[in-house]
């Protein structure tokens, strides 16, 4: 009886420490989530007014030649953004994962690109494939003649997108890299040891020992760096708006040019179907609380 | 004698490869920070000066930027040419004379304000609920929980293009959109939407890391949980809650999407990166002042970083990650 009632004033309690929290998570979160699906299926104003149209969104965005193009733009966007900062973030792991002079300030410099703003950061990029004063071109073409010096890297449609891979690498492979070297720092040493003496070589060493072991924080890195760079928008939209990646293909619906917000539904709750599946996947398999 | 030396030459070659990597990464980290504060101490004339170090150090740009000197636009020529009309009456052109003097084409101190109480009022709101909030998760046992757990989680994997639509949509219909102040209030609230996951799931990882031997000794002592998370909790947490204060912070100071949905029609409430991007687009854009304003963006990142780097780095592989 009195336990009863302690687990009952526990919940009651629990309720009004998550009181706050829970209706902010409410309010602008799920009850947008689930507008964004009724929204949908309306022909959707600027000014809120909006009229029921059924499946037209749909079928006007499952037509639209442009949608099909940006979901080409963001198939190869993930393959070389996500290619890209896994493979340096597993390679700078496995370069550093030992004790040597400077590693604290090394480790710290790496990490910064992450944290410092798209915004600053894009200018920065410009100017570095700027075609008048850019050091890219100055290297390239102004000294080895390996390219056009009239050639603007970022500014041409055939080549922004490797740009923005380069970005996206340079910006995110530092948190492939650190959950790697964390879960590499637990491996036990021994067992290097013991292959060496075996006469295991380096790469016999990688596949055989360091491999399996970070499969797992691996695969899940990938998993996090594919939905989050589907998701991806100023990164983008900021260095080269002429990509049309999914997310600038909303943006540009709702808020651009000839505005259809009800279409920029239909294409946001496509997209956050396709996020879904790999989000729930990622919560059951991996996160713990 | 032969091997020790082979062993010897193999590991200086080991040694010297592993030391070029490792500035090869820090420099590629590294490059686009110094371009963007080289360039800020530029002269327009040393601009195609590929060299980092400018050959004169000229901090006009950032004089300029922070309203100390006046900007010298495209503008102000066509101004004069139209002040300088015979036909004008005297009023006239002290009319004009008035409406474009006393404009600040780029009051970025005041952006900065901006998104400094943005960014502020955002993370500490977060924090607090959060606090109480993690507490509830790690420790206590009640209905729902699971549910809200992941939850919690699938938010804190989504982007803002998801959300973009219906929270405009709301914003206008409830009419925060209307007028400045109730933008403001939405955008803070829009801020706190997207840190609180992250703040959530951090804390509560930490808080069920903590022994739960003196909180119990308090509880039989008759304190409330009130009490324990506000006197226990909170003091033997300070290290941690400064890192998710600070992630926070950065993620409302960064933040492009939603300021740019928002903002745009409310000069006055701009925010950095919608200002940045203006000023690009502008007449005024000129690389120094643009970078001397990425510059004076990027610091406070910078400062905090460096201030914080150990709790700032360990706290990433513990959740911190947000996109």
């Amino acid at each position: 009886m009195a336990a009863g009632l302690a687990k009952r004033n526990e919940e009651k309690m629990a309720w009004i420490l998550l009181g706050p929290a829970v209706i902010i998570v409410g309010l602008l979160i799920a009850y947008p989530t689930v507008l964004n699906f009724v929204l949908s299926f309306y022909d959707v104003r600027l000014d809120g007014s909006k009229t029921f149209v059924g499946f037209e969104n749909f079928k006007n965005l499952l037509t639209n030649p442009d949608y099909y193009l940006s979901i080409w733009t963001t198939v190869i966007f993930l393959i070389g953004s996500v290619a890209g900062s896994t493979l340096l973030g597993l390679g700078t792991a496995l370069l550093l994962n030992r004790k040597f002079p400077g590693q604290n300030l090394v480790r710290t410099l790496i990490i910064l690109p992450y944290f410092a703003p798209v915004i600053s950061m894009v200018f920065g990029w410009q100017f570095i494939f700027d075609p008048v004063n850019g050091i890219f071109n100055f290297v390239f073409a102004d000294k080895l003649h390996l390219i056009r010096p009239d050639t603007n890297l970022i500014g041409d449609p055939q080549t922004s997108m490797w740009v923005l891979i380069a970005f996206t690498t340079w910006k995110y492979f530092p948190i492939t890299y650190l959950l790697i070297l964390s879960r590499l720092q637990l491996v036990d040493k021994n067992l290097y040891e013991a292959a060496e003496i075996d006469g295991a070589n380096v790469f016999q060493r990688f596949s055989r020992i360091t491999l399996p072991e970070i499969s797992f924080v691996l695969g899940t890195t990938i998993l996090l760096r594919l939905i989050w760079n589907l998701n991806r928008f100023e990164d983008i939209y900021l260095l080269s708006p002429q990509i049309k990646t999914l997310s600038v293909f909303t943006y540009e619906q709702a808020f651009t040019g000839v505005i259809d917000q009800g279409l920029a539904a239909a294409a946001a709750f496509i997209q956050l179907a396709l996020a879904g599946v790999g989000i729930v996947y990622y919560i059951k398999k991996v996160l713990k609380w | 004698m032969n091997m020790k030396n082979r062993i010897q030459t193999k590991k200086v070659i080991a040694n010297t490869f592993f030391t070029i990597a490792v500035t090869a990464i820090v420099i590629f980290c590294m490059f686009p920070f110094l371009q963007i504060i080289s360039v800020s101490l530029k002269d327009v004339q040393d601009m195609s000066n590929p060299s980092l170090i400018p050959s004169k150090i000229h901090l006009d740009s950032y004089k300029e930027i922070l309203g100390f000197k006046p900007m010298n636009t495209s503008q102000d020529a066509a101004i004069n040419k139209i002040l300088e009309n015979p036909n004008l009456t005297d009023t006239q052109r002290e009319v004009l004379f008035e409406k474009y003097e006393k404009k600040n084409p780029f009051p970025f101190p005041r952006y900065m304000l901006n998104s400094f109480i943005v960014a502020m009022a955002a993370s500490l709101f977060s924090l607090t609920l959060s606090v109480f909030a993690a507490y509830a998760l790690a420790r206590l046992e009640f209905r729902g929980q699971t549910i809200l757990k992941r939850g919690t989680l699938f938010v804190y994997l989504l982007g803002g293009v998801i959300l973009m639509v219906p929270l405009y949509q709301m914003g206008a219909s409830l009419g925060f959109t209307k007028t400045p102040a109730g933008t403001f209030i939405y955008i803070i609230m829009i801020y706190i939407m997207q840190t609180l996951p992250l703040a959530l799931y951090m804390l509560g990882n930490y808080f069920r890391g903590l022994s739960r031997s003196i909180e119990e000794a308090a509880l039989i002592d008759g304190c409330s949980r009130i009490e324990i998370i506000i006197k226990i909790v909170v003091p033997l947490s300070r290290p941690v809650l400064i890192t998710v204060f600070v992630y926070c912070f950065i993620i409302a100071w960064n933040e492009y999407l939603y300021a740019s949905v928002f903002l745009k029609p409310f000069e006055d409430l701009r925010t950095l990166s919608i200002a940045l991007q203006e000023l690009f687009h502008s007449k005024n854009s000129i690389w120094d002042r643009i970078m001397a304003a990425s510059t004076l963006t990027l610091t406070p990142v910078i400062l905090f970083f460096f201030a914080l780097s150990k709790n700032m780095v360990s706290g990433l592989s513990d959740g911190g990650v947000k996109g």
